[in-house]
């Protein structure tokens, strides 16, 4: 999975805002950021960058095989 | 069965077929009907229907939307930002980090000098009135940003905060724009939907600046998966022209983790942006995707911009005798060493090649994958066609700028670096001051409610549908027809013909029965109609366009043809309403009646 996990989420929601590709979403229970849409994630890290807490776990591979010009 | 099962919705179909137990016994019948159901999340009949109004509304939060919004508020008009995500946090703006500024003090060229060399790398595919454009403001922007604070950080929501709010100028985020509404021959406004509130949202307007940036077929390996050509597709639907859908960026990734943009740029994404000065290059890209080709793979992919003597490999893209000693966007250089590839938006090879320590960007070292940037267009070349040096579109009132205006600034080519981030601002400044005279010339006038109602059930149709296909199903097709290599990176005409008839499939069958549960699906279920049409765009100017030119490869009309093709090729809505194609001369403005020419040195 391309964004992995959010630990120590302090709900600032600046991760939601700075998605470009809407993969995050603020759970209305727990009012922390939730991943939510995984499959959307272009692996940016800007979410990341803007979390003031650094709790954004990114790793580079996508849960599927994806579709390149070459391979 | 097929007809049926549009028309069952789940609940109706559990009734028939008695629940669990139905399902297991009707097994055939209940996988037909179970792979295509909607099970909406929300009710769209209970969707707010907003309206607001503005004097100029700016479609769009990168570069070119900043200056848009900031000169049409100091021109006067009163001004609305609307934008997909975040301002100054989506697009290719965040991600590019070398911006060009030319400062006559310090260089040795004169302007004159600089259009012409700009010229001479881009075959004459720029249009040279936007090229000296960028050259005459781009200092003056840049002063601008520095004075916001552009400099100090990487990540730049702040900095475009700042004369935002200085300015009061409202901005509504996270808001997918649709559909543009024209009336009496004008642009009135434009309409979308919320991805938080469930709300339509109608913005009347006297003049729009589309600051929609450009787009691909959401690529593996490239930060512009929010980009779907909305911008160029929305204004194609109104009736205007756009351009420049034959020409290739052609950025590489890494062949492992190859979706791994930020990983496939090092720490580049991390860096604060910096300042470029004239170099002029020729930066295909699409010579490495030829060698590889005709050696068979990836691994082969070797240096470019060796010409056409790398690798034993003969024939490929014709590169100016005055631009071969340099690299491709990315790669080696002539004496082998390694660069990176430049980031989206600028090509700037003075930012730190790698950290002590760090695992090095993919530059071309080791085995890399083309493609990366799969249906994106050269900056600058697609989009709108401009009818003049103040990015006024085809249709009055509607304004584009950066890379959603065709303004040819660099060309079909890559040519001056950092001039993509640059020319972003000094267009959106242009734009900006242009639509808010416009504005105090016109009377804002109402959507009426006719053509509301019939957007708003176009924009919520995806979500009522019982049925259909997901938009990322129609996606991954999509991508699975325009990325291998033989499509759009050595184009051939009988392989684009083939890929022509799958685009025309989607279009006709699978985009009208796209599927959405939520507001985030439906935002993709709109993404990917635009971006049906925008391969349907690239390959009919590619077939068009029987030559070679810059970052446009024909395998079956490998050379330059400046007999028959001194000219762009723009994409309109014919009387029919079937796409057309027309050429328009190199260095002339484009027209409703007829051309003119461009003052080249005015």
């Amino acid at each position: 999975m391309p964004i992995k996990s959010i630990n120590g989420c302090i709900g600032c929601e600046e991760c939601i805002k700075s998605c470009p590709t809407d993969v995050l979403r603020l759970n209305p229970d727990s009012k922390k950021a939730e991943i939510l849409y995984p499959e959307d994630c272009q692996i940016c890290h800007l979410c990341r960058m803007y979390c003031p807490v650094d709790a954004i776990v990114i790793t580079p591979d996508k849960s599927i095989p994806v579709i390149v010009s070459w391979g | 069965m097929k007809t049926k099962h549009r028309k069952i919705s789940r609940r109706k179909f559990i009734t028939l077929t008695g629940g669990a137990a139905g399902f297991a016994a009707m097994g055939g019948f209940a996988m037909q009907v179970d792979w295509a159901l909607n099970n909406p999340e929300i009710n769209a009949e209970t969707l707010e229907n907003n309206r607001i109004t503005t004097d100029v509304l700016v479609v769009g939060s990168g570069m070119a939307g900043l200056f848009a919004a900031v000169k049409a508020h100091d021109a006067g008009a009163q001004v609305l930002m609307v934008s997909k995500g975040r301002l100054g946090s989506s697009g290719q703006t965040p991600f590019a980090k070398g911006i060009f500024a030319y400062d006559k003090d310090n260089e040795a060229l004169s302007i004159d000098e600089f259009v012409a060399k700009v010229s001479r790398s881009a075959l004459g595919t720029n249009n040279k009135a936007y090229t000296r454009q960028l050259a005459e403001h781009s200092l003056a922007r840049v002063n601008e940003l520095r004075e916001w604070g552009f400099f100090e950080s990487s990540l730049y929501n702040k900095s475009f905060s700042k004369p935002i709010e200085e300015r009061n100028i409202p901005v509504h985020e996270r808001v997918t724009i649709t559909h543009l509404v024209k009336e009496d021959d004008r642009i009135i406004g434009v309409a979308g939907f919320s991805i938080d509130e469930q709300k339509v949202l109608f913005y009347e307007a006297k003049s729009v600046i589309l600051c929609t940036g450009a787009g691909g077929f959401k690529p593996n390996g490239f930060p512009i998966c929010d980009l779907t050509h909305d911008g160029t597709v929305m204004a194609y639907n109104i009736g205007a022209k756009v351009t420049g859908k034959e020409w290739n960026d052609g950025h590489p990734a890494k062949s492992e983790n190859p979706a791994a943009c930020y990983d496939g740029w090092g720490d580049m994404f991390e860096q604060k942006p910096s300042t470029t000065r004239i170099e002029i290059r020729h930066d295909l890209g699409v010579d490495m995707n030829y060698m590889a080709y005709i050696n068979g793979g990836a691994a082969q992919m070797g240096p470019p911009g060796r010409g056409n003597q790398s690798n034993g490999v003969s024939g490929g893209p014709y590169r100016p005798e005055e631009f071969t000693s340099q690299g491709g966007p990315g790669g080696h250089s002539q004496d082998g060493e390694e660069i990176q590839g430049p980031p989206p938006g600028d090509s700037d090879r003075k930012r730190p090649l790698r950290k002590e320590g760090k695992v090095a960007p993919p530059g071309m070292g080791g085995s890399v994958v083309g493609g990366s940037t799969a249906g994106m267009s050269i900056h600058k070349a697609e989009g709108l066609v401009p009818i003049n040096d103040k990015c006024e579109s085809t249709i009055p009132g509607l304004y584009a700028a950066g890379d959603a205006l065709g303004s040819y600034m660099a060309g079909g080519i890559y040519t001056q670096i950092g001039s993509s981030l640059s020319g972003s601002a000094v267009q959106g400044a242009i734009a900006g001051e242009t639509a808010a005279n416009y504005s105090k010339t016109v009377k804002s006038k109402n959507i009426s409610t006719k053509k509301l109602k019939s957007i708003e059930e176009d924009i919520l149709a995806p979500l009522k549908r019982e049925a259909g296909y997901s938009p990322a199903w129609v996606t991954q097709t999509l991508q699975s027809i325009m990325i291998p290599n033989f499509v759009l990176y050595i184009k051939k005409e009988n392989l684009m013909k083939a890929a022509l008839a799958y685009v025309e499939e989607l279009r006709d069958h699978h985009v009208p029965h796209l599927r959405a549960s939520n507001l985030h699906e439906l935002r993709l279920a709109h993404e990917t109609k635009n971006m049906v049409i925008s391969a349907e765009m690239k390959l009919r100017a590619s077939l068009m366009r029987t030559e070679s030119r810059c970052s446009h490869f024909r395998l079956d009309y490998p050379e330059v043809d400046n007999e028959n093709w001194q000219a762009w090729i723009n994409i309109f809505k014919g009387e029919d309403g079937s796409m057309t194609l027309e050429k328009q001369p190199f260095n002339t403005w484009a027209s409703t009646t007829k051309s003119s020419e461009i003052e080249a040195n005015s």
